[in-house]
């Protein structure tokens, strides 16, 4: 045994709710734990728990025994119990902290107080198995998302944990990231280490774990094999469902597949498979319809070219987007999505090819007159907060620009949920109602067209189900949306058109169906069709092989 | 050594030795292919150089005005010098050999390391910003729409805080007994070093026709 809980309660100070409410929890060496849970259900500061920081970081109110390794964690401190377990956390910036990728790995080593060829030893297999070869004389601060990931990962397993945690590791991975990652935790399973990942979207990795806690108030709602977890009621708790067993779930069948040979097995077992794809092409269909496109376009973008410090990142990108549509941008990371949408409001401008907003030129128009037709949503609503209340906050757009709607507002307030927090300082919200206040703050001024920057990364399914109803509403007042994301799953059930943007291309173009089907385009984009995609097309094959 | 230099433009009050101590700077910047950067660096020096400049000639005279902005100019290019070619792990070894504490000397050289980290970050503030329609162009726009950009970068700035001290906990920031990979060691070199700049500075002090000669 690894790990022990036994009665855990815990407060922080000043908080009125117990975050960990009478926790008891077991895990065994070289088992891997899936914790899945809503927002605020405890998942993080369980984690702390694991490796001392609560107590003894954050104070608070504490009751119960923790047992690290058989170590008491209210009795050793952080800096004996972090031989034992080690903790990646959600924020890769904020642990790193030294100047290569090297001393970065090297400096938990000196904390062990090891001999220099013990250090030498473990840098070396600590640097292969997270994959920082070429890396190791890097500046951290330097690297994509993806590579500083596994440096937190490295200079973690480099003390060799008998318990390895990470907290929402694939919120900020594209999928060829999210495929390292997984390739470097199975190895750590044949290390024997014990693995417990913090995760909302379990299809990440569900597949590669023994065991998931759903995690409710600080309580265990319910635990066991994934396939028997899930086959209970678990959709009060805020979890995002791996996407074939929300397949079956919303056409009532029974199983709860986590792969696509489960799912055809159990079709095949229950002698559904004609039907059921049967049903599921007709709603492909139904979905697929095309908009029409004769009213002339928002945004016109044409040929445009952007190099940074010379070096090409945009190259002739071409589209046009039309009123009313919702459009997935797509693509790896550093494949230029976000250099493409600062464009669209001129925080960056091309250095050839041009930009039409309405049909007009937006060359030498400055940003804050671009911004009342286009509306930014950010990754992070941190960067933009900075009123005394939230009313002001939504305020500050139309004020700035010179549009102020009052009943519009007083529509937003509604449809975002604000109206009882209005007077509150935003900076007392939890991080969904804080991505609610900037979404608000967005359409405040009507804008023509939305950017969406990643809008799910790290949310709940709560906040995923209101976002879905959002956007089915702007889409309806006509407001086009521009979605930009690594979700492929929620990109498939709600944009009617995506763009893939490789190597500053747009490489396809047309509706997600035929996009997927597209499948040079798709691995060159690093991206991979949607589990519901793969089924139907496994059945329709089957369908041709008896024919 | 940059310290040192330091104290002795302060002490130079005339405009013949600035130019000289300025063009051996120039010549170092040149010699260690760092003109590019530094033009960079003078973009922003330059402003404050011109501002004061300016101020020293309406309150005093010109000759006072052009010494003090090229003492300003000299200064700021010894540290341009020093920042550049110091990595932060080596001040910070320095400084440890010198007997500072572990932890100070750290949390100094970690916090030059994030400076970067930071700017980004007002980077991302500022688009975010604009983007609402705040017109933050540079200039005075910057100093009319502060809140906008200080605000949430300081509320950044103290989540990232907190962060960073539960992450360097997590690697045994506190334990007692660290060892370290490569013990830093003072060279001959950092020796000489350390000589001639005791000994300028003491003749410096010593003899002052040394400066007006």
């Amino acid at each position: 045994m690894i790990l022990r809980f036994e009665g855990v309660s815990y407060r922080y100070s000043g908080a009125e709710s117990w975050t960990l409410n009478g926790l008891d929890l077991t895990v065994h060496a070289g088992e891997r734990v899936l914790i899945a849970g809503s927002s605020g259900s405890g998942k993080s500061t369980l984690c702390r728990a694991c490796i001392g920081l609560v107590p003894h970081f954050h104070h608070g109110e504490w009751i119960g025994k923790v047992f690290v390794d058989g170590l008491d964690t209210t009795r050793h401190p952080v800096y004996e119990l972090f031989r034992h377990a080690g903790l990646v956390f959600q924020n890769t910036d904020a642990q790193l902290f030294n100047q290569t990728v090297e001393s970065e790995l090297t400096y938990g080593l000196e904390s062990l107080g090891l001999s220099h060829d013990e250090i030498e030893q473990r840098l070396d297999w600590a640097s292969r198995l997270a994959e920082l070869g070429d890396l190791m004389n890097r500046p951290p601060h330097f690297l994509s998302g993806g590579e500083k990931q596994r440096v937190a990962l490295g200079s973690i397993i480099a003390l060799r944990p008998r318990l390895l945690l990470l907290d929402e590791p694939f919120t900020h991975l594209d999928p060829q990231g999210a495929d390292d990652l997984r390739r470097i935790l199975r190895i750590m399973k044949s290390e024997g280490m014990a693995l417990i990942l913090v995760e909302h979207r379990l299809h990440e990795i569900i597949q590669d774990v023994d065991r998931i806690i759903v995690l409710h108030q600080g309580k265990i709602a319910a635990q066991g094999l994934p396939g028997q977890v899930l086959a209970r009621e678990v959709s009060d708790y805020g979890l995002n469902l791996p996407p074939l067993v929300r397949l079956f779930r919303e056409m009532g069948l029974k199983g709860r597949p986590l792969s696509l040979e489960d799912a055809i097995r159990e079709l095949k077992d229950q002698n559904l498979v004609t039907p059921f794809s049967a049903r599921l092409l007709e709603e492909a269909s139904k979905f697929s319809i095309s908009l029409p496109r004769t009213s002339p376009p928002i945004v016109e973008v044409e040929n445009i070219c952007f190099s940074y410090h010379g070096l090409p990142v945009l190259r002739n990108v071409h589209f046009k987007l039309h009123r009313g549509e919702c459009v997935a941008l797509v693509g790896r990371n550093g494949a230029g999505k976000t250099t493409l949408i600062k464009h669209l409001n001129g925080l960056l401008r091309p250095h050839s090819g041009c930009l039409k907003i309405l049909g007009q030129e937006t060359r030498g128009k400055p940003v804050s007159e671009l911004s009342s037709h286009v509306g930014f949503v950010w990754q992070n609503p941190n960067d933009q907060l900075f009123q005394p209340t939230v009313r002001e906050e939504v305020w500050t757009g139309p004020k700035a620009l010179g549009f102020y709607d009052p009943s519009w507002c007083d529509e937003l307030f509604t449809r975002f949920g604000l109206v009882s927090l209005l007077e509150r300082s935003p900076f007392t919200l939890s991080e969904g109602q804080k991505k609610r206040v900037s979404f608000a703050a967005a359409l405040a001024v009507k804008p023509e067209l939305i950017v969406l920057d990643e809008p799910t990364a790290g949310q709940d399914e709560s906040f995923r189900r209101e976002l879905a109803k959002f956007i089915v509403e702007l889409q309806r007042e006509e407001c086009t949306i521009l979605l930009v994301t690594h979700d492929l799953e929620f990109a498939a059930e709600h944009a009617n058109r995506w763009l893939v943007l490789a190597e500053g291309r747009i490489i396809a173009d047309g509706p997600p169906e035929a996009v997927m089907a597209d499948s040079k385009a798709m691995i060159q984009a690093g991206l991979r069709p949607t589990q519901g995609y793969q089924l139907l097309q496994a059945l329709k094959k089957m369908k041709e092989d008896k024919a | 050594m940059v310290f040192v230099a330091a104290i002795l433009f302060m002490i130079f009050h005339q405009w013949a030795s600035l130019t000289v101590s300025l063009a051996i700077l120039m010549a170092m910047v040149l010699l260690l292919r760092l003109g590019l950067p530094w033009l960079n660096f003078f973009k922003g020096l330059g402003f404050a150089v011109l501002t004061f400049f300016v101020i020293a000639w309406l309150a005093f005279d010109f000759p006072t005005a052009v010494v003090s902005a090229l003492r300003l100019l000299a200064m700021g290019s010894a540290f341009f010098l020093f920042f550049q070619t110091t990595p932060p792990e080596a001040l910070s070894n320095a400084l440890l050999k010198m007997g500072v504490p572990y932890p100070f000397a750290f949390v100094l050289s970690a916090s030059i390391q994030f400076v970067p980290v930071l700017v980004r970050r007002l980077r991302n503030i500022r688009d975010a910003q604009r983007a609402r329609g705040i017109p933050i162009e540079g200039g005075l726009s910057l100093l009319t729409h502060l809140p906008a950009l200080a605000g949430p970068l300081l509320i950044q700035a103290f989540k990232f805080a907190d962060e960073l001290a539960e992450a360097m906990e997590a690697r045994g920031f506190g334990i007692p007994g660290r060892r370290f990979r490569h013990v830093p060691r003072f060279r001959w070199m950092d020796w000489m070093a350390v000589i001639v700049s005791v000994a300028v500075l003491v003749m410096a002090f010593w003899n002052p026709c040394f400066i007006r000669g």
